[in-house]
């Protein structure tokens, strides 16, 4: 035997374990997409967290996708910026993954659902509520969460019907998300007859808001209307707010539903009053995924609950499909029809999954459910 | 009038804070002509040793009995934490690459600002942390003027500290060794100036400066988190530029400047372009007089 022919042999020896052992012990790749660094960090970690906490409860309850050994996430950092997001998207394209939980700011899932649909790869959304998300008509593009256009109306009227208020001040910071959300409540006041006084804007990252307090102060309004993205930028401006003496009622939204807020703003957020998704805390789904990350992670924030289901969702529609490919996998997302932890998981033909946002009041450092659309006052 | 009034006071605490930070870059930048990347980084630090200790004296109840003295030992703790590390950071990645361009010196702090504030996100965290005392946190009300006993503090020890660097630096005999090897290095180890020793005293300095505008800032907003650093970081850069690098006096007014124009461009025009009209300011001063207000100087007011 020649020395060519036997390196070889030697070579194909030593590559044939690793054929043997990558055809046994298949990985399912899925990707999460969320800031990991930068100044959303915090609200991305949690996203992650509730993707990590999901597919460990399936792994446990329904056991393993067939074809598979086990189910492997590649969390990706956004930081919360359009052209990170691309890239972190085209990262999972080279990863091959089979779907994609995230982005967090609808300013990056914009962007990254065109490129990951080009690719024909599923994304399901946890946390970007801006309409636009799934208002393009992208086939594999589906949300978790609610719609800006349905928290909108529902924060304008909460605002007029139970606050019995007739003076708002808006203040966003400008990012896609709580500039499209402040416009709508500015729209949607107006329709219903309330005053809006001033909108103003304040930038991502600003730790000093005095001066556009001092404004609020002078206005002296009923409501001052917070459209912030994350729980952060809104727990220094209620610090700021209460502390220059406005007296104003504040309301916010969904990006502020962390239990990080009242950790930061402590007594000034007592009253403080915010729009998000209604969580039934009761039911035994939302009870297992509670089990499984409250001693990991700590305290439930804003969307692991909903990066849990989408997780869930994803999940469940690739074993039920037993192919990788977007098109079944998204067949039987259309079909799923299962209570999750957040909400009763079913999806409408644009890739929604409808909203139930009501007002929640910050009491005793809790977020407790204060008023309904549907249904007026829940607790006196 | 009474909003003036109320935007001043606003605009006075944030810029003696962008002040106090603006003066670690200039009196860097005036002994070795680096700018230190890594400054904002210091002042991230010293708002997190500042979270540190006043949780911990807060645990131990002492919070309640000697606030003054809790507030001191941490002030005094992150200044020297700060200071400290400066003195590391110099030793580990400015002093080998003195004799090397300033662009490897350049390169070295941005990378040390990253691995600093990176360093703080993996160490503490991606969540605020929130400061534990709800000391000062009240004010008083002089017509609808409401002044915060924070703001007090604020502006009372920033000046205090602005004029104990002034004395130091233009009065005592450290304070002259520091202006002759700003000048001249080599003629001023001629006669006798230790000049590692000036430039770490420099670093010490400056970042003990920031880390006390960090707990000012950990105090007064209620909470720290890693990535605090940078914009206060570019914002104090600015002002250091705008009162022209490298001179003290010029630093303190920079930062002044800055931080009113910010609030007075946000409460009087928009909140969205606060920080352009900020470096719209800079721009022009630099258009007319390309060493900044005050002039980098060859004098001996040049630290």
């Amino acid at each position: 035997m020649s020395k060519k022919s036997l390196s070889i042999v030697v070579m194909s020896l030593l590559v044939i374990p690793f054929i043997i052992s990558t055809a046994s012990a298949k990985t399912l790749k899925i990707g999460s997409m969320s800031p990991l660094t930068g100044p959303y960090a915090s609200d991305g970690t949690d996203i992650k967290n509730g993707v990590l906490t999901a597919i460990e409860v399936f792994e446990q309850q329904e056991g393993p996708i067939p074809g598979y050994d086990k189910i492997e996430l590649f969390p990706q950092d956004t930081v919360c910026d359009p052209r990170q997001a691309v890239a972190a998207a085209n990262k999972l394209i080279n990863l091959e993954v089979v779907g994609v939980i995230g982005a967090y700011c609808s300013s990056s899932t914009i962007p990254a659902s065109e490129t990951l649909n080009e690719a024909k790869i599923v994304m399901i959304t946890p946390a970007s509520t801006n309409e636009q998300v799934t208002d393009r008509g992208l086939p594999y593009m589906f949300r978790m969460c609610g719609r800006d256009d349905d928290q909108a109306p529902a924060a304008a009227r909460f605002i007029k019907e139970s606050l019995n208020a007739k003076t708002i001040f808006i203040i966003d910071d400008k990012t896609t998300y709580s500039q499209g959300l402040a416009d709508g409540v500015s729209k949607n006041a107006k329709a219903i007859g309330l005053n809006v006084v001033n909108h103003d804007h304040v930038n991502q990252g600003d730790k000093d808001f005095s001066a556009v307090l001092t404004k609020v102060k002078a206005a002296n309004p009923d409501i001052l209307y917070m459209s912030l993205q994350g729980y952060s930028p809104a727990a220094l401006m209620t610090i700021q707010a209460k502390r220059m003496g406005i007296t104003s009622q504040i309301v916010t939204q969904d990006a502020v539903f962390q239990p990080k807020y009242m950790e930061v703003a402590k007594d000034t957020s007592e009253g403080v009053y915010l729009t998000y998704g209604f969580t039934d805390p009761t039911t035994p789904e939302y009870k297992a995924f509670e089990a499984k990350y409250v001693p990991k992670y700590g305290k439930i924030a804003a969307y692991a609950t909903y990066a849990y289901d989408s997780t869930i969702a994803l999940l469940k529609a690739i074993k039920a499909a037993g192919s990788t490919d977007a098109d079944k996998i998204k067949a039987e997302l259309m079909k799923l029809d299962f209570k999750g932890a957040s909400k009763h998981v079913k999806f409408k033909e644009n890739g929604d999954s409808g909203s139930s946002y009501i007002a929640f009041k910050v009491e005793k450092g809790e977020f407790v459910p204060y008023w309904d659309p549907a249904t007026g006052l829940i607790k006196k | 009038m009474d909003s003036f009034i109320q935007q001043l006071i606003n605009g006075i605490t944030l810029g003696g804070i962008y002040a106090l930070i603006a003066l670690g870059y200039t009196m860097v930048y005036g002994v070795i002509q680096l700018i230190n990347f890594a400054h904002g980084e210091f002042f991230a630090t010293g708002g997190y040793v500042g979270v540190i200790c006043l949780s911990f004296f807060t645990g131990l109840g002492y919070m309640e009995t000697h606030p003054i003295f809790c507030l001191t030992a941490s002030f005094a703790l992150a200044m020297m934490y700060c200071a400290y590390l400066a003195i590391g950071v110099e030793k580990i990645a400015y002093k080998p690459l003195r004799k090397e361009s300033r662009l490897a010196a350049l390169l070295s702090a941005l990378g040390v600002s990253i691995f600093l504030s990176n360093g703080l996100m993996l160490t503490q965290g991606v969540y605020d942390k929130a400061y534990p005392s709800e000391l000062f946190q009240n004010g008083f009300n002089v017509g609808i003027i409401t002044i915060s006993y924070l703001q007090i503090l604020i502006v009372c020890l920033t000046a205090v500290l602005l004029v104990a660097l002034n004395l130091l630096v233009f009065k005592t005999k450290i304070g002259m060794a520091m202006r002759a090897t700003a000048q001249d290095k080599t003629m001023s180890a001629l006669v006798a100036i230790g000049s590692n020793r000036i430039i770490s005293l420099t670093f010490a300095i400056g970042a003990g400066l920031a880390a006390a505008a960090g707990i000012m800032v950990g105090l007064y907003y209620g909470s720290v988190r890693y990535d605090m650093g940078f914009l206060p970081g570019i914002k104090a850069f600015s002002a250091a530029v705008l009162g022209g690098i490298g001179n003290i006096t010029g630093a303190m007014l920079g930062g002044l400047i800055i931080g009113m124009v910010e609030i007075f461009g946000a409460g009087y025009i928009s909140g969205e372009y606060k920080d352009v009209f900020a470096f719209i300011i800079l721009i022009g001063v630099l258009y007319f007089k390309p060493t900044g207000i005050m002039g980098e100087n060859i004098d001996d007011t040049r630290v």
